[in-house]
């Protein structure tokens, strides 16, 4: 539970730097740069929390598990891809909410999939189904105060981009359930899904912008480049406190719960941005209330946690993974169980030094260079959000490392 | 002591497997469609 709310500060400040870059830098090289902060934040860490010897490990007991990390990370790419035409045509405020419809599809897929919510009595199942109906009333209103805002014609395709990152987001939690099933780490996961990730990516730059105009782009973006990268990076923070969630709690729970960064994205977007400026109380009222009913929602959610008959039942869904894949039914319980399988702690090598270091060095160059784009950004707010961003990942990583050591 | 795997699984029997699994099309399918309408938004 402490991981969903971490999930949801860090992956909501992911999403702010893309106000940063200039509108007419492509959508699509955007989210290049994005996932190329993600890739380098994906190796280095896990190299830095677990070290990379844990992840030949895994793949060793659960090799299928790379085309479902690979399809996963194929999956984010098109859904941030999305997701920046969404934010500039309806805001950060408005599309955050839309795609965050995606916990309805993660507890949609939990249920039918992966046994969740099985023999969860009527008091869970009325938290859930609560909790996703205001959601989806939030999410209407949060529609009507688009239309207010932009023309209803480019307001369409924003909410249309915004929706069907969620579909894409929420669908994306079947291959994450599925290695948590198996008990993967989720360390060990994102290590391969950053590689699907960052190949999509690349591919989609290259073919949709052509190789000359792509480099040109990202030459005359480089003064944005940090902050874009920086917001990759954010995102993979977030990211891994959602995947121990994920593993933990389940998808129909965790993932609700980590959409509370929505109300972490109205505090980027109204605070710092100034989004909805001279938009009249109404508009205000619309997007400020859809939010909040989203969070109740995603609250009820959250609260309505598995009983011992319904963890009964997800063990089953483990054990037909485990048979169909020819896991070893001891991995897959320690991996369930959050403790080492082998007995063995992994230690940090040279290659993990040589990540952390290689990472931290392109970073610095990058922020070198970097320039604040002449916006009306209020720092105080960056400077108060930010700390609260930083005290919730120490608090959490810190009740997360008592109680699974990261596995 | 729980003991490493004797034999690593023969790729093409896992790709079958894989292929034959409901929870790996359900989110190919997604996929597709989203670069479908990527490629319309663009």
């Amino acid at each position: 539970m402490f991981s969903g709310l971490a999930a949801g500060a860090w992956l909501g400040g992911a999403e702010a730097p893309i106000k940063m870059a200039s509108p007419d830098v492509s959508p699509l090289t955007v989210s290049l740069i994005m996932v190329c902060g993600v890739f380098l934040a994906r190796w280095s860490v896990p190299a830095l929390i677990r070290g990379t010897s844990s992840v030949g490990s895994d793949v060793r007991q659960a090799p299928h598990l790379i085309i479902w990390a690979v399809l996963a990370g194929c999956m984010w790419s098109v859904a941030n891809t999305m997701t920046i035409y969404a934010i500039r045509t309806v805001g950060l405020s408005i599309a955050f909410p839309l795609w965050n419809t995606n916990s309805l599809l993660g507890i949609f897929w939990g249920f039918i999939l992966f046994n969740e919510l099985h023999y969860a009595g009527w008091k869970r199942w009325a938290g859930v189904l609560g909790g996703a109906l205001a959601m989806f009333a939030g999410a209407t209103l949060l529609a009507i105060a688009s239309t207010n805002q932009v023309a209803s014609a480019q307001a369409s395709r924003g909410v249309i981009a915004a929706l069907t990152a969620g579909i894409l987001w929420g669908t994306m939690y079947i291959p994450y359930r599925k290695a948590y099933l198996s008990g993967m780490n989720p360390l060990s996961f994102v290590t391969f899904f950053t590689i699907g990730e960052f190949v999509t990516m690349a591919a989609l730059a290259v073919t949709y912008r052509g190789p000359v105009s792509l480099w040109r782009e990202l030459l005359s973006a480089r003064a944005v480049v940090f902050w874009l990268m920086l917001g990759g990076f954010v995102w993979v923070i977030g990211d891994l406190f959602q995947q121990y969630a994920a593993k933990y709690v389940g998808i129909s729970r965790g993932i609700p719960l980590s959409n509370t960064n929505q109300l972490w994205g109205l505090l980027w977007g109204i605070f710092v941005f100034h989004e909805l400026h001279g938009g009249g109380h109404r508009v205000y009222a619309e997007v400020i209330g859809g939010s909040i009913l989203m969070s109740l929602g995603a609250l009820g959610i959250a609260l309505s946690s598995a009983g011992e008959q319904e963890h009964a039942s997800w063990q089953d869904a483990a054990v037909r993974e485990s048979e169909r894949y020819g896991i070893e039914a001891d991995y897959v319980r320690t991996g369930m169980q959050g403790v080492e399988f082998d007995g063995k702690t992994s230690r940090r090598t040279l290659l993990d030094w040589v990540l952390i270091a290689g990472t931290s060095s392109i970073f610095i160059a990058l922020a070198v260079i970097a320039k604040v784009p002449s916006m009306d950004i209020s720092l105080a707010w960056t400077a108060g959000i930010a700390t609260a961003m930083l005290a919730l990942l120490v608090s959490c990583g810190l009740a997360l490392w008592r109680t699974t050591r990261f596995r | 002591m729980p003991q490493e795997k004797d034999e690593p699984v023969a790729t093409a029997d896992l790709l079958r497997t894989i292929a034959s699994d409901i929870h790996f099309w359900i989110p190919f399918l997604v996929l597709l469609a989203g670069l479908m309408l990527l490629r319309e938004l663009h």
